[in-house]
């Protein structure tokens, strides 16, 4: 039988999928509930010494003097490393490698490094810690932008107190278009920072091969050759003899796509000639890791009385700490997502990034749409309620759609489903029956008001235009056709091996079993760029669509051999080769990779592929091409008394395509929304004077099981054509908008607007008796 | 430092160590066992990574002392399954989707099994309650929650003894 002629345009008719948008169970579960899974600070090699890490002992100072010499005599102190055993630069950052190594002169945040300690056991190196003499000159410490702009700052860095200034070219003319608006609306929003708090601290071992010269690092991570290049920058070492092994990783978001541990275990491994190990204790964690910004976003919004949105200015303020790492792509994409998916004749965006002597800032799920959706999506609330309109038909009102033209002046390519969203949250129950519910609710519980909320967002996927937006793979048939799927990306716990596994067994009409994927080694894998920016499902998944198709044609090659017939009789399909001619013979992938081995014909493909980008180009990665687009309902209950709020329920309504595999999308949803309720409600690294106050989870408050919410995910398929299988990504999306939805519920239930975060009860308390804040 | 001697027994398997008085049973576990899917999170009994059964109740082995642990039985995640036959939960787990980056798995395991030992048939807060301690960043918690409440049918409660 001749196969019938499968679909050619990856997916987007009405094929009947084995894998795509099922729920396959993750290729990694099987390890991971039963603790085989060895992440990077699971090993501890033999002769291994354990490493640590001195951090500045005040938050902005002059180095005096910095004698390390009691700690190197220590009985049991193998190595103290100090910025003069740094052979290469002494600096790291994803952008501008300007966060140091190891201080020189200078402390700038509490989280510095000064020196590093290897010795035989933990008490040693803590003990050698304690000896090492530093003395400060201690200078004036800035906590905030404000500070750091006033009239005679202490300058933080050379160039000054400005990171990076970001204004996107105007549209139109927005002071005359707020000028002629009916309705004009101001605010100011503040956020915090927040802390990744992935259940894995950053860790890892290093190990250094005299004989090779190769030093192999494996640290969990989220970019294993961008690390790589990090890493031989400041040994001075040849990139290709670094070795870094950064997969599976303990939790990420963002979090660990910089340097934390690897340089110093590089360094420490190279002078010690021994496997080092090194673990961040929580505390270190939340001190010297990124976080996410501190924002202030101001709007400025005008609107017919028609409810149409007329113009927009938004200026954003962040407090990025002592060094760059991303913190201009941060603000950058703050600008871009501060719009929101809505349609604007006459638009503005400014920003600014400080540096202060507080908190790290960098990059974290969301990567700056957090803190300016939150602002945003109340605006528009305030505006439906002058209005007198439906939230969701004011939203609909202003909403685009694909072809239309952004609030930032750029076409929208690709799949834009912000008003099927919409339309299927005006569709729920919750939303119908809003009234009614908390009716209900209040009954039961007379105690408690009942709101409900609703916020959307589009959220960019990928790096956006000018930037290097790649990614490779490679596909190969062993003997006993058994696949393995190359990928230098991480698996930080998204998923996505899972996803690639499903779409090279979908595109290969094969059973996914037979897949092995071989992910985040240097020396294994090709190099598929960083596991950000809800990128690695659409860009990995385009290079195994590309390797297919150059895998296809070998396969064929080799049926030709074993069939002895022509090439072009042969077809590929349902994981066979077929002849079209002599009714219907065929070679399955197993008899295909056995005659391949006979034939000495190798069956092994490169896939790569490149991001396409958007019809303009506004610097720095702005615009992007690609969108998530979501909305998402909560249900809250607030207690006036205590002013605790409870979240009950959350709906997701995301739009990313089409999804790879249901199970992941809802996970990725409901791990967002948890999050989101987090930052909304409970989380902040507090810094005051440079000191954090919160160190750990009794200060700093996650949500836990009796935190989260009942929840629903709907998913809107809109398959993108330049996707795979219609896909596009969905990693980020599910944390934003949650909090402006709560922050709608919560004015809902009790008539206040909170424009800062996290609202707390006291904040609540406070403003139930003193009215709005 | 002087060594005590410690006899226990891990996943069944009965141990007599020598071990510094000092010694986490974390630690223990993790580097003198080679049982590394006990995972350390924060190291002072926030987070629930490093949950263990200790005479099947849940605790945060890095909070015990390998010492307190004399003559004591100690199951980890290595030690549910039977085999390669995965414990109810374990397989709960896989199905619903329960698992993200992994690293606070075995600890939410472990603290669910300790959980279904003690009540075979908790209700939805009983379960909510019982991994409260547990902290997963990943997840949400909702496919977790289904996880146990759907291994909590199907575990017969005679695990415990099988080990």
């Amino acid at each position: 039988m001749v196969p019938p002629v499968k679909d050619r345009d990856q997916g987007i008719g009405m094929t009947e999928y084995r894998y795509i948008g099922k729920r396959t169970p993750r290729v990694d579960a099987r390890d991971k509930v039963t603790g085989k899974t060895v992440y990077s600070t699971d090993l501890y090699p033999d002769g291994m010494l354990r490493a640590r890490v001195l951090r500045a002992a005040i938050p902005h100072g002059k180095i005096l003097r910095l004698d390390v010499s009691r700690a190197r005599k220590l009985p049991g102190v193998e190595a103290v490393l100090t910025h003069q055993d740094i052979p290469g630069h002494n600096g790291f950052g994803i952008v501008t490698p300007n966060w140091p190594v190891l201080c020189v002169d200078r402390v700038r945040y509490r989280g510095d490094a000064l020196a590093l300690v290897a010795a035989v056991d933990e008490e040693t190196a803590e003990e050698a810690l304690k000896l090492i003499e530093v003395e400060y000159e201690p200078l004036p410490i800035i906590d905030t932008p404000e500070e750091a702009l006033a009239e005679g700052a202490v300058q933080i860095h050379r160039d000054g107190n400005i990171q990076h200034r970001m204004d996107i070219p105007p549209k139109g003319d927005v002071e005359k278009a707020l000028a002629e608006s009916e309705i004009v609306l101001s605010q100011t929003y503040r956020t915090q920072f927040m802390e990744h708090a992935y259940l894995e601290t950053e860790g890892g071992v290093a190990i250094y091969d005299e004989k090779t010269g190769v030093i192999t690092v494996w640290c969990g991570d989220q970019y294993p050759f961008r690390d790589q290049l990090q890493v031989a920058r400041s040994l001075d070492w040849d990139p290709l003899k670094i070795r870094i092994i950064g997969s599976p990783t303990g939790g990420a978001f963002g979090g660990k796509d910089e340097i934390s541990v690897q340089i110093h275990l590089a360094l420490l491994a190279y002078r010690t000639r021994k496997p080092v190990r090194l673990h961040w204790s929580r505390e270190e964690s939340i001190v010297a890791g990124p976080k996410r910004h501190a924002m202030n976003s101001t709007f400025r919004i005008g609107a017919g009385k028609d409810g149409r949105l007329r113009g927009i200015d938004v200026q954003v303020v962040a407090n990025t700490g002592a060094y760059d790492t991303i913190a201009g792509p941060v603000l950058n994409l703050a600008l871009e997502s501060s719009p929101g998916p809505y349609k604007y004749p006459h638009s503005r965006f400014r920003g600014l990034s400080v540096y202060t002597n507080s908190a790290m800032g960098g990059e974290f799920r969301g990567f700056g749409a957090p803190q300016v959706v939150f602002g945003l999506e109340q605006e528009l609330d305030k505006l439906a309620g002058k209005l007198k309109l439906d939230p969701i038909e004011l939203r609909l009102l202003n909403a685009v759609e694909q072809g239309d033209i952004s609030a930032l002046g750029h076409r929208l390519q690709t799949s834009a489903g912000i008003k099927d969203t919409l339309e299927a949250a005006r569709k729920t129950d919750l939303w119908r029956r809003r009234e009614e519910i908390k009716r209900d609710l209040a009954a039961a519980h007379p105690r408690l008001r009942f709101g409900v909320g609703v916020a959307s967002e589009w959220h960019a996927v990928g790096l956006g235009v000018g930037l290097p937006d790649f990614a490779n793979v490679t596909i190969g048939i062993g003997e006993d056709g058994g696949i393995t799927l190359r990928t230098g990306a991480i698996e930080i716990g998204q998923g996505n091996l899972t996803a690639y596994a499903q779409i090279l067994a979908e595109a290969l009409e094969c059973g996914i079993e037979r897949i092995t994927v071989i992910h985040g080694d240097t020396f294994a894998c090709p190099d598929s760029g960083s596991v950000t920016a809800s990128r690695s499902v659409l860009i990995n998944g385009n290079a195994i669509l590309n390797g297919v198709k150059k895998l296809q044609p070998l396969l064929v090659r080799v049926a030709a051999r074993a069939l002895d017939l022509p090439e072009e009789n042969l077809a590929y399909g349902q994981g066979r080769v077929f002849s079209q001619i002599d009714n219907g013979r065929s070679l399955s992938l197993d008899e295909l990779a056995a005659r391949a081995a006979e034939f000495a014909l190798p069956l092994q493909v490169t896939g790569a592929a490149v991001f396409a980008t958007s019809d303009k180009d506004f610097g720095d990665g702005l615009p992007h091409n690609y969108y998530t687009y979501i909305t998402q309902l909560a249900l809250v209950g607030v207690d006036p008394e205590t002013g605790e709020v409870e979240v009950r329920k959350v709906i997701s309504i995301p739009e990313m395509g089409r999804a790879i595999n249901l199970a992941g999308v809802e996970g990725q949803c409901e791990g967002g929304v948890v999050m989101g309720i987090g930052y909304t409600l409970y989380e902040k690294v507090a810094v005051e004077k440079g000191e954090f106050l919160t160190k750990g989870f009794s200060t700093y408050i996650l949500p836990t099981t009796l935190d989260s919410p009942e929840q629903e995910t709907v998913i809107v398929e809109k398959p993108e054509k330049s996707g795979p299988y219609g896909g596009k990504g969905v990693g980020e999306a599910p944390t934003v908008p949650v909090t402006p939805a709560v922050a709608n519920a919560i004015h809902d239930a009790v008539g206040l607007r909170f424009t800062r975060l996290p609202i707390t009860p006291e904040d609540i308390v406070a403003g139930l008796e003193g009215g709005e804040r | 430092m002087k060594k005590i001697k410690l006899d226990i027994t891990v996943n069944g398997v009965k141990h007599s160590l020598k071990v510094d008085p000092n010694l986490r049973l974390l630690d223990l576990l993790r580097e003198e066992l080679d049982l590394t899917g006990t995972k350390e999170g924060c190291g002072i009994g926030e987070c629930g990574a490093c949950t263990v059964i200790l005479d099947g109740k849940a605790v945060n082995s890095c909070l015990i002392l390998a010492g307190q642990c004399a003559g004591r039985e100690i199951v980890t995640i290595e030690g549910l399954s039977d085999g390669e036959k995965l414990h109810p939960l374990q397989q709960a787990f896989l199905d619903h989707g329960a698992v993200q980056c992994g690293f606070c798995t075995p600890g939410m395991i472990l603290s669910a099994a300790a959980l279904l030992h003690a009540n075979p048939a908790p209700t939805e807060d009983e379960i909510r309650v019982a991994i409260s301690g547990n902290l997963c960043r990943c997840t949400g918690y909702t496919q977790i929650v289904e996880a146990v409440q759907a291994a909590a049918g199907k575990d017969k409660g005679d695990w415990w003894l099988q080990i």
